[in-house]
């Protein structure tokens, strides 16, 4: 299949560079660090969730980080071709515009596999052979949650790289998106949630306050995958039916669970379908 | 189905006939056809109204000085860029709408292309193979373009002609019925563009159509059926390369030394019969004619008070025939820095002039 062929060549292109080698070691080391900062006193044990659920996992590390490595190692994946000429052997081949992006996203979302993977396996199985006691599956599926994570940020990486012409363009909308997806967001939340939470939101719009904190929540991926992710390690994902107080996890409804999981997977296909619609146009 | 050739060098009169004769309907097919297509980039017209077949089978030399519009062309026969007007036609089907189908069965050298550096050249051979979903043996194919020692080191580490070796060779790739190759010699010595023009011939002796571009008409004379000639976006000749001799065959080159000639003198010599093109730039006045036209024109510049201190003549070359055609320099009038017609001075280049036909 025509996609394959170039997610599985982009994958062993992307796999190669110096970028993901550096990568995959500063993740590995970061990981290490908070893995060790959070480690139970002697003599005691804790579980993994405890590690995946902290803070410094889950905010400091995953949600800051995860993004910024995607699109380290997405902005160029499609404008870096059409700036160095590679792309006219990718198009010389039969392969149309479409199954480029996808299989762009598809092989840029499977390098970062790596250095998400050898980042949270490795400590975790040095930790797990001392005081940490693994719960594998847990660990597992928080692997594939934050895999997740990495491939929506890639998706709106790859869908930029399509749709610009050049790659100073394209560094330029990597940092955009980066600064608006994670410090901004939280930036602009935090009055929000005073102003909104207390009941203020204009009258204008058909949503009430919370419901346009939740929004605001679930439209940013990572306000998403801290959903997801926090139930899953609270092991309540999909089981917390209608209990719905806000804030803690386990308390998020069913309902919000899905709307996050829709969200995600939007985010994996909106981004390159539109950089697909300016790429299509594009003559090269 | 595909006729095939022992011999790529045919003359012209064996040129179409029989080539690929579709069944019993007696109608050629084109590999490539072009219908009124212009390419225009804001202001900028690439292409101008081109109109061009090339047959089944043909092996087809494009030529023209860098920025005629030839890699537009092609660009645009391999959907890398969209006519402003007109239709492109490759292998039968829409080369927009079917794009992927018209690569399917395509090879392409393209021009302005990069390797991916950290991949080997075996597995660039590998890619075209999965991405043509064909199986083969990417080391033979190294092997057949002659890189075959370096297949597993990175591409990022190889010579020009090295990619540009390693790129024929993905084109090659699933034995084509069409290969569109983008100045396959660039970057290759001698020894290289030969190896290169002996691929294009057994790929035309397997019953394959070749379209390439070249700026250096030697390397295609020997190869092509036919060959076009491109010059500011129009196609300004298209014959067989026998048909183009014998186009020159009969013409000398003039050169007329002066005391001094104007545009006027030179007009009233172009005005003679047998006289295709002539340029002057002030001391020298140079003619392209039939031979027996020459008193005639050496008779008209002093009819017109010039004073003619001496004139050589040469046979033209094809060559010469070509750099006229390419860079319309024939009837042009010289702005005093070159020395005359069919030298493709840059003055002469940019002149908006008229073609001999």
């Amino acid at each position: 299949m025509s996609v394959e062929a170039v997610a599985r060549k982009d994958f062993q292109d992307a796999v190669r560079s110096r970028w993901l080698l550096g990568l995959t070691a500063f993740f590995v080391l970061l990981v290490s660090v908070v893995v060790y900062f959070v480690r139970p006193g002697p003599g005691q044990t804790i579980p993994t969730s405890a590690l995946l659920g902290s803070f410094l996992v889950r905010d400091a590390l995953v949600t800051t980080l995860i993004p910024l490595i995607a699109l380290v190692v997405s902005y160029n994946a499609v404008v870096g071709e059409r700036e160095t000429g590679s792309l006219k052997l990718l198009l010389a081949l039969p392969h149309s515009r479409s199954d480029v992006v996808f299989g762009k996203v598809a092989g840029r979302a499977g390098a970062i596999a790596v250095p998400v993977s050898v980042g949270f396996l490795l400590p975790a199985l040095v930790a797990a052979i001392g005081p940490l006691s693994l719960q594998i599956g847990t660990f597992l599926g928080y692997i594939l949650l934050t895999l997740l994570l990495s491939s929506a940020f890639v998706a709106i990486a790859v869908g930029f790289s399509a749709a610009v012409s050049s790659n100073r363009l394209a560094i330029g909308g990597a940092v955009g998106l980066y600064f608006l997806f994670v410090p901004l967001w939280g930036a602009i939340q935090f009055p929000l949630r005073l102003y909104l939470g207390t009941g203020g939101a204009p009258g204008w719009l058909p949503l009430s306050g919370t419901e346009l904190l939740r929004l605001l929540r679930l439209l940013n991926p990572t306000g998403s995958f801290k959903i997801v992710a926090g139930e899953w390690v609270s092991t309540t994902l999909f089981a917390a039916g209608q209990a719905s107080v806000e804030g803690g996890a386990g308390q998020y409804a069913t309902a919000m669970e899905i709307a996050a999981f829709a969200m995600l997977a939007a985010w994996l296909l909106v981004p390159p379908l539109l950089g697909l619609w300016r790429f299509e146009g594009a003559d090269l | 189905m595909h006729a095939s050739y022992g011999n790529v060098c045919r003359l012209p009169h064996e040129l179409p006939k029989s080539k690929a004769e579709t069944g019993g309907s007696g109608r050629y097919m084109a590999a490539i056809e072009l219908d009124g297509v212009t390419k225009r980039y804001g202001d900028v017209t690439a292409v101008r109204d081109l109109n061009l077949a090339v047959e089944e089978g043909e092996v087809f030399g494009f030529l023209g000085p860098n920025g005629a519009g030839k890699s537009t062309t092609i660009n645009m026969l391999l959907d890398f860029v969209r006519p402003t007007s007109g239709t492109v036609r490759v292998l039968s089907r829409d080369a927009q709408a079917e794009s992927v189908a018209v690569r399917r069965r395509t090879g392409v050298l393209p021009e302005g292309y990069d390797v991916y550096e950290r991949l080997s050249g075996r597995k660039h051979i590998e890619f075209a193979m999965r991405s043509k979903e064909v199986d083969g043996d990417a080391e033979a194919m190294l092997e057949r373009v002659g890189i075959a020692d370096a297949a597993d080191r990175r591409a990022g580490g190889y010579s020009k002609g090295m990619r540009q070796r390693l790129v024929l060779g993905m084109a090659l790739v699933g034995d084509p019925d069409l290969l569109i190759l983008d100045e396959p010699s660039s970057g290759l010595d001698p020894a290289g563009a030969k190896e290169m023009r002996e691929i294009v011939r057994s790929e035309a002796d397997r019953g394959a159509t070749v379209f390439f571009s070249s700026h250096v008409l030697g390397q295609v004379e020997s190869v092509c059926d036919r060959v076009g000639i491109m010059r500011e976006g129009e196609l300004v000749a298209e014959d067989s390369i026998e048909g183009l001799r014998e186009a020159v065959g009969g013409e000398e080159q003039l050169v007329v030394t002066v005391d001094a000639a104007s545009e006027e003198d030179v007009e009233a010599v172009r005005a003679l019969a047998g006289v295709s093109s002539a340029a002057t730039d002030g001391g020298t006045v140079t003619v392209s004619c039939e031979s027996d036209a020459k008193t005639q024109v050496i008779g008209a510049l002093e009819d017109a008070g010039v004073t003619v201190k001496d004139f050589t003549t040469q046979e033209a070359s094809l060559e010469d025939l070509f750099l006229t055609y390419a860079e319309g320099a024939g009837a042009v009038t010289g702005t005093g820095t070159g020395a005359g017609a069919g030298r493709g001075d840059d003055s002469t280049a940019a002149a908006d002039t008229e073609v001999p036909e």
